[in-house]
């Protein structure tokens, strides 16, 4: 922390969008944190991001509503932005720029850490492999998390992706360990009834006092937006690599990020990307995904659920786009199942966690996991074929295996998918339900799964 | 004269016919019964075991749920009176600070205050604004700064409300550089607070002896 006294710089040249030029610098750096003061005393913060010819481009987190060209004074801290750490912010909120938002006062910090965090030495990289059960069947059944995973939620305006990833943030745990683990939630551009339902469901589930809130509203400045998932993973980071903690880190909505990074890209008037996003779209949002991890020597990690919204359901739309690159695997929540009333839709098939073969098996979770998971791909791949083909054909035209594939795609959605929206349930409660879906099917039919698991688990039909 | 004719004879056997048949459906009613009883006792008893545990489960989520809450309550309270206590510590601080030009010192720290601004600031021509008890004595520092390095620096008549220190502003009005104690005190707050929170809640004793021990 600087100890020195700051210059204010009076001079104000230009104020764009959430823009503010500054003239006559003198001293100013890339990224330096600024204090802006408007002429009714009212204090705002904003960063550098261009210096040069005596001026400097400084981007206003809360927006330049309000700010004058004559009156306006800004203050170079010396410093980039830092967030106050301890283990005091467990059951705290905060707002979108990691000020406190629950009435209590700021917290007695430990460290000052630079909300942009510090690259992973990929030497010291530990590859993901202890399951996290998060109580969702489809995820934990067919999509498994694993400690250290970067999993992002795909989804679509007005679906419960929410709902989701409020429930996974109550029940995830990691089994069969005294380890402690925590949740950090960033709510980026969400509503205010959305951040009220995630807070109260923490607090009602005593998952509170585990998880650390940063809430950034739909009304907030866009801008904002920017900084809420720096801050919440400079937490994440600090809980699991300084506390040796397991921190599930969800931020929703990237795609709301994504807007306001267009937002500054446009004022800047940088040449547009594709949709307008900026051409390093891709990079920052790595420089976000990219801070999930394990550290070798270390006991803690950090898993990543981002949420998106994909615009008019565009899987290829940039944002859904650029995070597949990045991120290891997808869950895509799927409208047709939305309509049919089922929760979570899931849609598997267009889902993936690539770190699953990893974390699940003998000695993780149980032998059959994987061969299970595959298999049911299989069934209800074959199950959607099969109701393609009776819609044209009919019931009637159907063979007695196409018949049992059917009826398996139908239980698959009712009895294993379909799930109530507090009901957390184990490990082995799915895996029972995944060997009721696949008994409905001959047993000849399970060719993925070896037979000794087939013996041990295959229910007959009485 | 015999009293049962063959009529009378079809109908005792038809009654008695009857009777067996309905003893026997009667029977069999009492045993399906039974067995209904049998069948519904055990499902019962499943039900109420479900019944059961989802109330145990219900209970324990129940008490997490209290237990998480007033443990993050007590938590919070905790911060509050720290706080508190922070506060009265820095309204403490700043009236002893309010005294702190009768120090012998004073001068080295205003004359390196103004050396600072300069340093800072880049410019010759300068305000600086004090509090009424610092005029005189930032006025001879700054009269000797002026003779010593020939910058103008030029003390404004108008006194500002800050417990020491200074505040100058280029001439032009473009730049400005607070120095004053109260700005320091902001600045380094949150440092400050940390150490403060270490001593209510002993863990600066505990070093310190650990360090003797040591």
């Amino acid at each position: 922390m600087s100890e020195s006294a700051a210059i204010e710089y009076t001079k104000v040249a230009e104020i764009k969008g959430p823009l503010m030029i500054i003239d006559g610098i003198t001293k100013a750096s890339f990224d330096e944190l600024v204090e802006i003061e408007t002429s009714d005393s009212d204090r705002r913060l904003g960063r550098v991001l261009e210096v040069g010819h005596g001026k400097a481009v400084v981007q206003v987190f809360e927006g330049t509503t309000g700010l004058a060209i004559s009156g306006t004074k800004a203050k170079f801290l010396g410093k980039t932005m830092a967030m106050p750490v301890s283990p005091e912010l467990l059951g705290r909120v905060f707002d979108g720029l990691g000020r406190p938002n629950d009435g209590l006062p700021d917290p007695i910090a430990e460290k000052f850490l630079d909300v942009n965090g510090e690259p992973m030495n990929p030497e010291r990289r530990e590859y993901p492999t202890s399951f996290i059960q998060t109580g969702v069947s489809v995820i934990d059944g067919m999509l498994t998390l694993v400690r250290g995973q970067k999993l992002p939620i795909f989804s679509g305006s007005g679906m419960p992706h929410n709902v989701l990833a409020a429930q996974i943030a109550r029940q995830a745990t990691v089994v069969g360990t005294k380890e402690d683990f925590a949740v950090v939630f960033a709510a980026i551009g969400v509503q205010y009834s959305e951040a009220q339902y995630f807070k109260r469901s923490l607090e009602e589930s005593g998952a509170l006092r585990r998880s650390v809130l940063f809430l950034n509203l739909a009304d907030d400045p866009a801008i904002e937006r920017i900084i809420t998932p720096r801050v919440a993973l400079t937490v994440a980071e600090y809980l699991a690599f300084d506390l040796g903690m397991h921190v599930l880190a969800i931020l929703t909505d990237m795609t709301n990020y994504a807007e306001a990074l267009r937002e500054i890209s446009a004022a800047r008037e940088e040449v547009p990307g594709r949709k307008g996003y900026p051409g390093y779209l891709y990079t920052d949002l790595a420089n976000n995904y990219e801070r999930a991890g394990r550290i070798r020597g270390k006991n803690g990690s950090v898993t990543q659920v981002p949420i998106l919204s994909m615009p008019a359901d565009d899987i290829t739309h940039p944002i859904p786009d650029l995070t597949g690159y990045i991120t290891e695997g997808q869950i895509v929540l799927g409208r047709d199942l939305f309509r049919k009333g089922v929760y979570p839709p899931v849609n598997v098939l267009m889902s993936l966690s690539r770190l699953m073969k990893d974390g699940v098996g003998e000695g993780k979770t149980r032998s059959d996991h994987m061969e299970v998971g595959n298999q049911l791909y299989d069934a209800y791949s074959r199950a959607q074929e099969v109701r393609a083909l009776a819609e044209i054909v009919g019931r009637s035209g159907l063979t007695g295996v196409d018949l049992k594939y059917l009826d398996a795609g139908d239980m698959f959605e009712s009895h294993f998918l379909k799930q109530g929206k507090d009901e957390n349930r184990g490990l082995e409660e799915t895996l029972s339900r995944t060997w009721d879906v696949l008994s409905t099917l001959p047993e000849g039919e399970l060719t993925k799964i070896k037979e000794k698991h087939v013996r041990q688990y295959y229910k007959e039909t009485k | 004269m015999s009293s049962s004719s063959p009529l009378e004879r079809t109908i005792d056997k038809v009654l008695s016919q009857k009777e067996s048949e309905l003893i026997s459906k009667i029977d069999s009613a009492y045993q399906e019964s039974l067995r209904n009883l049998d069948s519904s006792k055990s499902k019962l008893n499943s039900e109420y075991l479900a019944i059961i545990e989802n109330a145990r489960k219900q209970a324990e989520n129940l008490k997490r749920q209290i237990v998480g809450s007033s443990r993050l309550s007590a938590r919070n309270n905790q911060l509050i009176l720290i706080e508190d206590s922070v506060r009265t510590v820095f309204e403490m601080v700043r009236k002893r600070l309010s005294s702190l030009h009768k120090e012998p010192d004073y001068e080295k720290l205003m004359k390196q205050a103004l050396l600072n601004a300069f340093k800072e600031m880049g410019k010759n021509d300068l305000s600086i604004e004090c509090n009424k008890t610092d005029y005189s004595l930032v006025r001879k520092v700054a009269d000797s700064i002026n003779k010593e390095m020939g910058t103008k620096m030029v003390v404004a008549n108008k006194s500002i409300d800050i417990l020491g220190g200074i505040r100058v502003t280029s001439s032009d009005g473009t730049l400005s550089y607070d120095d004053s104690i109260d700005s320091r005190i902001e600045r380094l707050k949150p440092l400050i607070r940390k150490n403060i929170v270490q001593v209510l809640r002993g863990e600066r004793g505990r070093e310190s002896w650990s360090q003797k021990v040591e």
